[in-house]
């Protein structure tokens, strides 16, 4: 990977063919937990991350924030979903997206870390893997370098927020 | 009450019958262990129009100590607000103030 940087208005990155794989299946995955039927992903910690309750304590006001909120929200993360894939080179290669496109991209992985962080356990403490091989050391890599791939984006896009003042 | 980095936007009065004035709704955001602090920050500025020392002070007072208020207003705000911070992936929850 090439992390993103600015190129005038847009922000460019370079993914090898076998990120971009992953990325793809990470991506089915993401949309796979969005459209389940709601009864299929009840009490699904990951579930739980992604459309969190509104309220802490007040299980009524957090039924209502729900009721009036969800679909919207379910339908907001599909759309970015849609948007990330369409705009992913499949065979790798360069990425470039435009201000939407890099607004779509960063709620996306942030999705897709909040999903493989909860999965995996990811704490405060928690560190990249000593050894990438075996299953969990995998999952942490593809974490990290799903961090370092959304870090480089807010980067690049903040940077061009302070070049628009 | 809301320490000295809440925002300053004015909440709208609203005619509310249950409205208890003095106490008004909040938006808080919590601290977890996934969300980048810079990603934090960008979306506060995102959304609520912060400069960057605001949303970086705010975004701090999350990782420190754990939660931040970072609206204030009517119960429908906050319920926008919170909608559009979980949009985001932001934990952030709305309740009224104590």
């Amino acid at each position: 990977m090439r992390p993103f940087r600015r190129k005038g208005r847009d922000v460019v990155a370079r993914l090898d063919p076998a990120e971009a794989d992953v990325l793809g299946l990470l991506l089915d995955q993401l949309e796979q937990l969005l459209t389940a039927d709601a009864a299929d992903v009840e009490g699904d910690p990951v579930m739980a991350r992604l459309l969190p309750a509104g309220h802490r304590s007040d299980p009524e006001l957090a039924a209502d924030y729900r009721e009036l909120t969800e679909t919207a929200l379910r339908s907001g993360k599909t759309d970015d979903l849609a948007t990330v894939r369409a705009s992913l080179p499949a065979r790798g290669g360069e990425l470039r997206l435009d201000g939407e496109q890099a607004g779509a991209w960063l709620r996306t992985t942030n999705d897709l870390r909040l999903a493989l962080g909860e999965r995996i356990g990811v704490t405060e403490e928690t560190e990249p893997p000593d050894d990438p091989d075996g299953e969990e050391g995998q999952q942490l890599a593809v974490y990290y370098w799903l961090t370092a791939l959304q870090g480089s984006l807010v980067d690049a896009v903040a940077a061009g927020r302070a070049g628009r003042r | 009450m809301a320490g000295p980095l809440a925002p300053t936007r004015t909440p709208e009065t609203t005619v509310d019958e249950t409205a208890d004035l003095d106490r008004p709704w909040v938006t808080i955001v919590w601290n977890d262990p996934v969300n980048l602090m810079t990603y934090v920050t960008h979306v506060l500025r995102e959304l609520f129009g912060y400069d960057e020392p605001t949303a970086t002070e705010l975004m701090l007072q999350v990782h420190h100590d754990g939660k931040a208020i970072v609206s204030s207003g009517p119960r429908e705000r906050m319920e926008h607000d919170t909608s559009r911070l979980h949009a985001y992936g932001l934990w952030a929850t709305y309740q009224q103030d104590t």
